[in-house]
Protein backbone atom coordinates (compact mmCIF):
# COMPACT_ATOMS: atom_id res chain seq x y z
CA UNK A 1 0.00 0.00 0.00
CA UNK A 2 2.71 2.34 1.05
CA UNK A 3 4.80 1.71 -1.75
CA UNK A 4 2.06 1.72 -4.36
CA UNK A 5 1.11 4.79 -3.31
CA UNK A 6 4.92 6.28 -3.75
CA UNK A 7 4.70 4.93 -6.89
CA UNK A 8 1.58 6.53 -8.47
CA UNK A 9 3.04 10.11 -6.61
CA UNK A 10 6.38 9.13 -8.52
CA UNK A 11 4.38 8.54 -11.72
CA UNK A 12 1.53 10.98 -11.98
CA UNK A 13 2.02 14.02 -9.23
CA UNK A 14 5.62 15.52 -10.65
CA UNK A 15 4.52 15.40 -14.43
CA UNK A 16 0.88 16.74 -14.03
CA UNK A 17 1.89 19.00 -11.56
CA UNK A 18 4.57 20.39 -14.09
CA UNK A 19 2.22 20.51 -16.69
CA UNK A 20 -0.68 22.34 -15.45
CA UNK A 21 2.08 24.74 -13.75
CA UNK A 22 3.24 25.87 -17.24
CA UNK A 23 -0.77 25.85 -18.32
CA UNK A 24 -1.51 27.77 -15.12
CA UNK A 25 1.15 29.95 -15.79
CA UNK A 26 0.05 30.99 -19.38
CA UNK A 27 -3.48 31.48 -17.93
CA UNK A 28 -2.81 33.44 -15.32
CA UNK A 29 -0.76 36.08 -17.90
CA UNK A 30 -4.00 36.65 -19.71
CA UNK A 31 -6.43 36.97 -16.45
CA UNK A 32 -4.28 38.81 -14.32
CA UNK A 33 -3.97 41.37 -17.30
CA UNK A 34 -7.54 41.10 -17.23
CA UNK A 35 -7.84 41.76 -13.57
CA UNK A 36 -5.36 44.86 -13.02
CA UNK A 37 -7.48 46.48 -15.86
CA UNK A 38 -10.98 45.41 -14.30
CA UNK A 39 -9.78 46.59 -11.14
CA UNK A 40 -7.49 49.28 -11.94
CA UNK A 41 -6.87 51.05 -15.02
CA UNK A 42 -10.97 51.15 -16.73
CA UNK A 43 -12.99 53.59 -14.53
CA UNK A 44 -11.89 55.08 -10.98
CA UNK A 45 -14.84 53.62 -9.33
CA UNK A 46 -13.81 50.01 -10.02
CA UNK A 47 -13.31 49.14 -6.32
CA UNK A 48 -16.29 51.21 -4.94
CA UNK A 49 -18.00 48.62 -3.06
CA UNK A 50 -20.96 48.32 -4.99
CA UNK A 51 -19.02 47.72 -7.98
CA UNK A 52 -17.02 45.06 -6.58
CA UNK A 53 -20.26 43.23 -5.29
CA UNK A 54 -22.29 44.09 -8.34
CA UNK A 55 -19.44 42.55 -10.53
CA UNK A 56 -19.37 39.54 -8.15
CA UNK A 57 -23.02 38.57 -8.75
CA UNK A 58 -22.64 39.03 -12.72
CA UNK A 59 -21.79 35.82 -14.41
CA UNK A 60 -19.02 36.20 -16.71
CA UNK A 61 -17.30 38.20 -14.35
CA UNK A 62 -18.06 34.94 -11.72
CA UNK A 63 -16.53 32.75 -14.46
CA UNK A 64 -13.41 34.30 -15.01
CA UNK A 65 -12.97 35.00 -11.29
CA UNK A 66 -13.43 31.22 -10.63
CA UNK A 67 -10.92 30.88 -13.19
CA UNK A 68 -8.46 33.16 -11.94
CA UNK A 69 -8.77 31.83 -8.62
CA UNK A 70 -8.42 28.30 -9.65
CA UNK A 71 -5.56 29.20 -11.64
CA UNK A 72 -4.01 31.61 -8.97
CA UNK A 73 -4.21 29.52 -6.29
CA UNK A 74 -2.48 26.02 -7.65
CA UNK A 75 -0.17 28.19 -9.62
CA UNK A 76 1.02 29.92 -6.09
CA UNK A 77 1.18 26.87 -3.74
CA UNK A 78 2.39 24.31 -6.85
CA UNK A 79 4.96 26.99 -7.18
CA UNK A 80 6.11 26.85 -3.31
CA UNK A 81 5.85 22.98 -3.26
CA UNK A 82 8.26 23.05 -6.40
CA UNK A 83 11.13 25.16 -4.38
CA UNK A 84 10.40 23.33 -1.40
CA UNK A 85 10.98 20.10 -2.70
CA UNK A 86 14.55 22.10 -4.60
CA UNK A 87 15.66 21.40 -0.80
CA UNK A 88 17.70 17.97 1.34
CA UNK A 89 14.60 19.31 4.05
CA UNK A 90 11.77 19.08 1.19
CA UNK A 91 13.21 15.79 0.12
CA UNK A 92 12.95 13.98 3.38
CA UNK A 93 9.49 15.32 4.12
CA UNK A 94 8.44 14.94 0.43
CA UNK A 95 4.86 13.61 1.24
CA UNK A 96 4.22 15.84 4.00
CA UNK A 97 5.15 19.01 1.82
CA UNK A 98 2.87 17.15 -1.21
CA UNK A 99 -0.21 17.03 1.09
CA UNK A 100 0.29 19.96 3.00
CA UNK A 101 0.34 22.41 -0.22
CA UNK A 102 -2.48 20.35 -1.94
CA UNK A 103 -4.30 21.12 0.65
CA UNK A 104 -3.27 24.69 1.50
CA UNK A 105 -4.13 25.02 -2.77
CA UNK A 106 -7.63 23.73 -1.87
CA UNK A 107 -8.68 25.21 1.12
CA UNK A 108 -7.51 28.63 -0.80
CA UNK A 109 -9.85 27.82 -3.65
CA UNK A 110 -12.65 26.73 -1.43
CA UNK A 111 -12.50 30.17 0.82
CA UNK A 112 -12.06 32.55 -2.45
CA UNK A 113 -15.59 30.53 -3.81
CA UNK A 114 -17.35 30.93 -0.69
CA UNK A 115 -16.11 34.49 -0.73
CA UNK A 116 -17.58 35.40 -3.95
CA UNK A 117 -20.87 33.41 -3.49
CA UNK A 118 -21.94 34.98 -0.25
CA UNK A 119 -21.16 38.63 -1.09
CA UNK B 1 24.91 24.70 0.38
CA UNK B 2 22.13 26.78 1.04
CA UNK B 3 19.00 28.73 -0.28
CA UNK B 4 21.36 31.38 -0.96
CA UNK B 5 23.09 29.65 -3.48
CA UNK B 6 19.52 30.55 -5.69
CA UNK B 7 20.40 34.26 -5.59
CA UNK B 8 24.17 33.74 -6.38
CA UNK B 9 25.33 36.46 -8.87
CA UNK B 10 29.38 36.16 -9.03
CA UNK B 11 30.40 34.98 -12.53
CA UNK B 12 26.58 34.21 -13.63
CA UNK B 13 24.82 35.04 -16.98
CA UNK B 14 21.41 36.72 -17.10
CA UNK B 15 20.30 33.14 -17.33
CA UNK B 16 20.85 32.58 -13.89
CA UNK B 17 20.64 35.85 -12.75
CA UNK B 18 16.38 35.81 -14.43
CA UNK B 19 15.83 32.33 -12.55
CA UNK B 20 16.76 34.22 -9.25
CA UNK B 21 14.57 37.15 -9.76
CA UNK B 22 11.51 35.08 -11.10
CA UNK B 23 12.15 32.86 -7.67
CA UNK B 24 12.43 35.70 -5.87
CA UNK B 25 9.37 38.03 -7.25
CA UNK B 26 7.25 34.31 -7.02
CA UNK B 27 7.73 34.29 -3.49
CA UNK B 28 7.24 38.42 -3.28
CA UNK B 29 3.79 37.66 -5.09
CA UNK B 30 2.87 34.35 -2.96
CA UNK B 31 2.89 36.62 -0.24
CA UNK B 32 0.83 39.13 -1.49
CA UNK B 33 -1.93 37.14 -2.47
CA UNK B 34 -2.16 35.55 0.94
CA UNK B 35 -2.66 39.16 1.37
CA UNK B 36 -4.78 39.93 -1.15
CA UNK B 37 -7.09 36.84 -0.42
CA UNK B 38 -7.22 37.86 3.46
CA UNK B 39 -8.10 41.33 2.83
CA UNK B 40 -10.91 40.11 0.70
CA UNK B 41 -12.65 39.12 3.75
CA UNK B 42 -13.36 42.61 4.35
CA UNK B 43 -16.45 42.32 1.72
CA UNK B 44 -18.24 40.04 3.73
CA UNK B 45 -17.58 42.73 7.24
CA UNK B 46 -19.75 45.61 5.49
CA UNK B 47 -19.32 47.99 3.41
CA UNK B 48 -17.52 50.33 5.59
CA UNK B 49 -14.90 48.22 6.77
CA UNK B 50 -13.98 47.50 2.98
CA UNK B 51 -13.64 50.98 2.09
CA UNK B 52 -11.90 52.12 4.96
CA UNK B 53 -9.28 49.67 4.37
CA UNK B 54 -9.62 50.74 0.24
CA UNK B 55 -9.12 54.08 1.52
CA UNK B 56 -5.71 53.71 3.19
CA UNK B 57 -4.70 51.24 0.90
CA UNK B 58 -5.38 52.97 -2.50
CA UNK B 59 -3.87 56.15 -1.98
CA UNK B 60 -0.27 57.57 -2.55
CA UNK B 61 1.10 56.66 0.28
CA UNK B 62 1.16 53.25 -0.82
CA UNK B 63 1.71 53.82 -4.11
CA UNK B 64 5.44 53.10 -4.33
CA UNK B 65 4.50 49.73 -2.99
CA UNK B 66 1.74 49.33 -5.97
CA UNK B 67 4.50 50.38 -8.57
CA UNK B 68 6.63 47.72 -6.90
CA UNK B 69 4.48 45.39 -7.04
CA UNK B 70 3.32 45.96 -10.92
CA UNK B 71 6.93 45.10 -11.65
CA UNK B 72 7.54 41.96 -10.25
CA UNK B 73 4.34 40.69 -11.42
CA UNK B 74 5.03 41.81 -14.80
CA UNK B 75 8.37 40.39 -14.77
CA UNK B 76 7.50 37.18 -13.46
CA UNK B 77 4.18 36.75 -16.27
CA UNK B 78 6.60 38.15 -18.95
CA UNK B 79 9.51 36.19 -17.80
CA UNK B 80 7.41 33.22 -17.03
CA UNK B 81 5.90 33.08 -20.45
CA UNK B 82 9.72 32.88 -21.58
CA UNK B 83 10.63 29.84 -19.39
CA UNK B 84 6.89 28.24 -20.21
CA UNK B 85 8.14 28.24 -24.28
CA UNK B 86 11.64 27.21 -22.97
CA UNK B 87 10.64 24.63 -20.66
CA UNK B 88 8.42 23.10 -23.83
CA UNK B 89 11.33 23.15 -25.73
CA UNK B 90 10.09 26.16 -28.21
CA UNK B 91 12.66 28.42 -29.01
CA UNK B 92 16.33 27.07 -27.18
CA UNK B 93 18.53 28.29 -29.56
CA UNK B 94 17.05 32.12 -29.30
CA UNK B 95 17.03 31.76 -25.75
CA UNK B 96 19.16 34.70 -25.52
CA UNK B 97 17.06 36.70 -27.35
CA UNK B 98 14.13 35.82 -25.64
CA UNK B 99 15.63 36.70 -22.65
CA UNK B 100 16.41 40.31 -23.47
CA UNK B 101 13.20 40.96 -25.17
CA UNK B 102 11.82 39.69 -21.99
CA UNK B 103 13.16 42.60 -20.19
CA UNK B 104 12.56 45.21 -22.53
CA UNK B 105 9.02 43.81 -22.50
CA UNK B 106 8.53 43.99 -18.98
CA UNK B 107 10.13 47.77 -18.75
CA UNK B 108 7.57 48.71 -21.15
CA UNK B 109 4.62 47.29 -19.64
CA UNK B 110 5.75 48.60 -16.27
CA UNK B 111 6.22 52.24 -17.22
CA UNK B 112 2.87 52.01 -18.61
CA UNK B 113 1.20 50.41 -15.82
CA UNK B 114 2.71 52.58 -13.34
CA UNK B 115 1.44 56.05 -15.03
CA UNK B 116 -2.15 54.36 -15.49
CA UNK B 117 -1.39 53.18 -11.53
CA UNK B 118 -0.11 56.90 -10.73
CA UNK B 119 -3.87 58.35 -12.48
CA UNK B 120 -6.13 55.97 -10.40
CA UNK B 121 -4.40 56.48 -7.46
CA UNK B 122 -3.55 59.85 -7.71
CA UNK B 123 -5.65 61.16 -10.49
CA UNK B 124 -9.16 62.43 -10.21
CA UNK B 125 -11.59 60.05 -8.15
CA UNK C 1 54.64 40.04 -16.66
CA UNK C 2 53.17 38.26 -13.33
CA UNK C 3 49.65 37.32 -12.60
CA UNK C 4 48.46 36.80 -9.19
CA UNK C 5 46.66 33.22 -8.40
CA UNK C 6 44.48 33.95 -5.51
CA UNK C 7 43.48 30.19 -4.06
CA UNK C 8 40.51 29.32 -2.07
CA UNK C 9 42.90 26.60 0.37
CA UNK C 10 41.19 23.84 2.14
CA UNK C 11 43.54 21.27 4.23
CA UNK C 12 41.04 19.20 5.93
CA UNK C 13 39.89 21.36 8.42
CA UNK C 14 40.17 25.54 7.53
CA UNK C 15 39.39 27.28 4.54
CA UNK C 16 41.93 30.26 3.47
CA UNK C 17 42.69 32.10 0.36
CA UNK C 18 46.30 32.52 -0.24
CA UNK C 19 47.83 34.42 -3.04
CA UNK C 20 50.98 33.55 -5.29
CA UNK C 21 52.64 35.44 -7.54
CA UNK C 22 52.96 33.28 -11.36
CA UNK C 23 54.92 34.75 -14.01
CA UNK C 24 52.98 34.02 -17.08
CA UNK C 25 53.90 33.72 -20.85
CA UNK C 26 51.70 34.42 -23.87
CA UNK C 27 49.46 31.75 -24.44
CA UNK C 28 49.96 29.80 -21.11
CA UNK C 29 46.97 27.90 -19.67
CA UNK C 30 45.92 28.18 -16.01
CA UNK C 31 47.25 24.94 -15.08
CA UNK C 32 50.37 25.68 -15.84
CA UNK C 33 50.23 28.11 -13.74
CA UNK C 34 48.97 25.73 -10.69
CA UNK C 35 51.32 23.42 -12.04
CA UNK C 36 54.10 26.62 -11.80
CA UNK C 37 52.63 27.19 -8.08
CA UNK C 38 53.01 23.38 -7.10
CA UNK C 39 56.65 22.86 -8.63
CA UNK C 40 57.97 26.69 -7.20
CA UNK C 41 56.27 28.39 -4.85
CA UNK C 42 54.11 25.33 -2.37
CA UNK C 43 53.95 21.79 -3.53
CA UNK C 44 51.51 21.13 -1.04
CA UNK C 45 49.04 22.47 -3.23
CA UNK C 46 46.48 20.19 -4.51
CA UNK C 47 44.53 20.11 -7.99
CA UNK C 48 43.24 17.78 -10.37
CA UNK C 49 44.38 17.14 -13.94
CA UNK C 50 45.34 14.24 -16.30
CA UNK C 51 44.86 14.74 -20.15
CA UNK C 52 45.87 19.03 -20.18
CA UNK C 53 43.44 18.54 -23.17
CA UNK C 54 39.86 19.58 -22.29
CA UNK C 55 39.45 15.39 -22.63
CA UNK C 56 39.43 13.71 -19.22
CA UNK C 57 37.69 16.10 -17.51
CA UNK C 58 39.50 16.37 -14.19
CA UNK C 59 40.66 19.57 -14.46
CA UNK C 60 37.30 21.84 -13.65
CA UNK C 61 37.82 25.04 -11.63
CA UNK C 62 36.33 28.11 -10.54
CA UNK C 63 37.89 31.07 -11.76
CA UNK C 64 36.23 34.76 -10.90
CA UNK C 65 33.17 32.98 -10.21
CA UNK C 66 32.81 31.03 -13.72
CA UNK C 67 33.65 27.36 -13.86
CA UNK C 68 36.17 26.45 -16.15
CA UNK C 69 38.58 23.56 -17.23
CA UNK C 70 42.18 25.06 -15.98
CA UNK C 71 43.95 23.13 -18.92
CA UNK C 72 41.41 24.98 -21.72
CA UNK C 73 41.71 28.08 -19.96
CA UNK C 74 44.56 30.94 -21.33
CA UNK C 75 45.55 32.93 -18.34
CA UNK C 76 45.46 35.93 -20.73
CA UNK C 77 41.52 35.12 -21.98
CA UNK C 78 40.16 35.90 -18.25
CA UNK C 79 41.42 39.34 -18.92
CA UNK C 80 42.22 40.38 -15.33
CA UNK C 81 45.47 40.39 -13.07
CA UNK C 82 44.05 39.01 -10.24
CA UNK C 83 42.65 35.50 -10.62
CA UNK C 84 39.96 34.18 -7.56
CA UNK C 85 40.46 30.55 -7.98
CA UNK C 86 38.21 27.82 -5.90
CA UNK C 87 36.53 24.62 -6.25
CA UNK C 88 34.02 24.62 -7.92
CA UNK C 89 30.50 24.38 -6.22
CA UNK C 90 28.00 21.94 -5.42
CA UNK C 91 30.92 19.51 -4.90
CA UNK C 92 32.43 18.75 -1.44
CA UNK C 93 35.76 20.11 -1.27
CA UNK C 94 38.34 16.93 -0.03
CA UNK C 95 41.49 19.15 -0.32
CA UNK C 96 42.05 22.63 -2.02
CA UNK C 97 40.89 22.52 -5.40
CA UNK C 98 40.17 18.67 -5.71
CA UNK C 99 36.03 17.88 -5.19
CA UNK C 100 34.23 14.38 -4.81
CA UNK C 101 32.89 13.56 -7.85
CA UNK C 102 31.38 10.06 -6.09
CA UNK C 103 27.90 11.29 -5.93
CA UNK C 104 28.31 12.59 -9.38
CA UNK C 105 29.45 9.33 -11.16
CA UNK C 106 26.53 7.32 -9.33
CA UNK C 107 23.84 9.94 -10.57
CA UNK C 108 25.43 8.87 -13.99
CA UNK C 109 25.54 5.32 -13.86
CA UNK C 110 21.84 5.75 -12.13
CA UNK C 111 20.60 6.65 -16.03
CA UNK C 112 22.12 3.54 -17.71
CA UNK C 113 24.69 5.39 -19.90
CA UNK C 114 25.07 2.74 -22.23
CA UNK C 115 23.43 0.94 -25.17
CA UNK C 116 20.49 -1.47 -24.42
CA UNK C 117 19.71 -3.89 -26.92
CA UNK C 118 16.84 -6.52 -26.51
CA UNK C 119 19.42 -8.56 -28.86
CA UNK C 120 22.92 -8.82 -27.61
CA UNK C 121 24.73 -11.62 -28.40
CA UNK C 122 28.58 -11.70 -28.47
CA UNK C 123 28.67 -14.55 -29.76
CA UNK C 124 27.65 -13.49 -33.62
CA UNK C 125 27.87 -9.65 -33.01
CA UNK C 126 26.08 -7.75 -35.68
CA UNK C 127 26.54 -4.18 -37.09
CA UNK C 128 24.18 -1.55 -35.47
CA UNK C 129 24.03 0.60 -38.95
CA UNK C 130 22.48 4.28 -38.48
CA UNK C 131 22.14 7.01 -40.90
CA UNK C 132 24.14 10.13 -40.15
CA UNK C 133 21.35 12.13 -39.61
CA UNK C 134 20.57 9.63 -37.04
CA UNK C 135 24.24 9.93 -35.07
CA UNK C 136 23.19 13.99 -35.85
CA UNK C 137 20.90 13.48 -33.25
CA UNK C 138 22.48 12.63 -30.34
CA UNK C 139 25.96 13.41 -31.31
CA UNK C 140 26.60 16.85 -29.59
CA UNK C 141 25.08 15.52 -26.05
CA UNK C 142 27.77 12.44 -26.45
CA UNK C 143 30.82 14.80 -26.14
CA UNK C 144 29.92 15.36 -22.28
CA UNK C 145 33.30 14.96 -20.22
CA UNK C 146 32.15 15.00 -17.17
CA UNK C 147 33.83 18.06 -15.85
CA UNK C 148 31.00 18.71 -13.35
CA UNK C 149 31.07 22.69 -14.74
CA UNK C 150 26.84 22.43 -15.16
CA UNK C 151 26.76 20.48 -11.86
CA UNK C 152 28.11 22.97 -9.96
CA UNK C 153 26.37 25.86 -11.49
CA UNK C 154 22.59 24.40 -10.94
CA UNK C 155 20.62 26.48 -8.50
CA UNK C 156 18.99 22.62 -7.89
CA UNK C 157 22.03 20.70 -7.34
CA UNK C 158 23.37 23.73 -4.88
CA UNK C 159 20.01 22.51 -2.30
CA UNK C 160 18.86 18.83 -3.41
CA UNK C 161 21.99 16.85 -3.14
CA UNK C 162 20.16 13.88 -4.55
CA UNK C 163 19.15 15.39 -7.90
CA UNK C 164 20.56 13.80 -10.70
CA UNK C 165 22.23 17.25 -12.15
CA UNK C 166 21.82 18.20 -15.88
CA UNK C 167 24.94 16.35 -16.70
CA UNK C 168 23.14 12.77 -16.04
CA UNK C 169 20.11 13.56 -17.15
CA UNK C 170 21.82 14.80 -20.43
CA UNK C 171 23.36 11.34 -20.30
CA UNK C 172 19.88 9.61 -20.25
CA UNK C 173 18.48 11.82 -23.59
CA UNK C 174 22.11 10.94 -25.11
CA UNK C 175 20.56 7.42 -25.25
CA UNK C 176 17.12 8.14 -25.35
CA UNK C 177 18.04 9.90 -28.73
CA UNK C 178 19.91 6.98 -30.28
CA UNK C 179 18.07 5.07 -32.60
CA UNK C 180 19.92 1.79 -31.68
CA UNK C 181 19.41 2.00 -28.14
CA UNK C 182 15.89 0.13 -26.22
CA UNK C 183 16.25 0.76 -22.74
CA UNK C 184 13.86 3.88 -23.22
CA UNK C 185 11.63 2.77 -20.77
CA UNK C 186 14.54 2.48 -17.83
CA UNK C 187 15.64 6.05 -18.07
CA UNK C 188 12.52 7.38 -18.36
CA UNK C 189 12.20 5.93 -15.16
CA UNK C 190 15.44 6.60 -13.65
CA UNK C 191 14.11 10.16 -13.91
CA UNK C 192 10.99 10.45 -13.25
CA UNK C 193 11.35 10.70 -9.57
CA UNK C 194 11.16 14.49 -7.59
CA UNK C 195 14.70 14.09 -7.50
CA UNK C 196 14.89 13.83 -11.65
CA UNK C 197 14.07 16.32 -14.32
CA UNK C 198 11.13 18.02 -12.30
CA UNK C 199 13.93 20.08 -10.34
CA UNK C 200 14.87 21.95 -13.39
CA UNK C 201 13.80 25.56 -13.65
CA UNK C 202 15.40 26.38 -16.61
CA UNK C 203 17.85 28.44 -15.27
CA UNK C 204 19.94 27.28 -18.21
CA UNK C 205 23.26 28.33 -16.64
CA UNK C 206 24.73 24.76 -17.51
CA UNK C 207 24.16 25.82 -21.15
CA UNK C 208 26.20 28.64 -20.28
CA UNK C 209 29.12 26.96 -18.59
CA UNK C 210 29.63 23.81 -20.45
CA UNK C 211 33.47 23.96 -21.76
CA UNK C 212 32.26 21.12 -24.21
CA UNK C 213 29.16 23.04 -25.70
CA UNK C 214 26.83 19.67 -24.60
CA UNK C 215 23.53 22.40 -24.55
CA UNK C 216 22.51 20.22 -21.32
CA UNK C 217 19.32 22.67 -20.45
CA UNK C 218 18.37 21.96 -24.25
CA UNK C 219 18.99 18.22 -23.39
CA UNK C 220 16.94 18.30 -20.00
CA UNK C 221 13.91 20.26 -21.51
CA UNK C 222 13.41 17.50 -24.12
CA UNK C 223 14.05 15.09 -21.49
CA UNK C 224 11.39 16.40 -19.51
CA UNK C 225 8.75 16.55 -21.92
CA UNK C 226 9.28 12.70 -23.03
CA UNK C 227 8.75 11.89 -19.23
CA UNK C 228 6.26 13.66 -18.92
CA UNK C 229 4.41 12.14 -21.67
CA UNK C 230 5.75 8.93 -20.39
CA UNK C 231 4.63 8.94 -17.67
CA UNK C 232 0.92 10.52 -18.31
CA UNK C 233 0.42 7.71 -20.97
CA UNK C 234 1.25 4.75 -18.74
CA UNK C 235 -1.47 5.73 -15.76
CA UNK C 236 -3.86 6.45 -18.56
CA UNK C 237 -3.14 3.12 -20.41
S1 LIG D 1 43.17 18.05 -17.64
FE1 LIG D 1 41.84 16.78 -18.78
S2 LIG D 1 40.20 18.15 -19.18
FE2 LIG D 1 41.64 19.44 -18.25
Amino acid sequence: MDELEGMHTRRVLEPAAWILQMVSGLLLAALIAIHLYVTHFSTHDALAYENVVERFRDAGFKAIYTLLLLAVTFHAFNGVRAIVLDTDFGAKNRRAVNWLLMLLFVAAFAYGILLMSSV
Amino acid sequence: MSVADWFRVRGRSLQSISFSLHRLTGLVLFIYLLMHLSYLTSLKLGKEVYESLIATTVSPAFLPFDILLLLATIFHGVNGIRVVLNEFGIGYEARKAMLYAAYLITAILWIIASVAMYNFVVGVR
Amino acid sequence: MKVIFNIRRFDGEKDYWQSFAVPVFRGMTLLEGLFYIKENLDGSLAFRASCRMGVCGSCAVKVNGKPVLACETQISSVNSSKLDIEPIDNFRVIKDLVTDFEGFFRKHEAVKPYLIRNDDNYENPVELIQTPKQMKSYYTFSLCIKCGACYSVCPAAATRSDYLGPAAITAAWRFIADSRDEGKEERYEAVCGDNGVWRCHFAAECSEVCPKKVEPAKAVQKMRIRTALHAIKKVIL
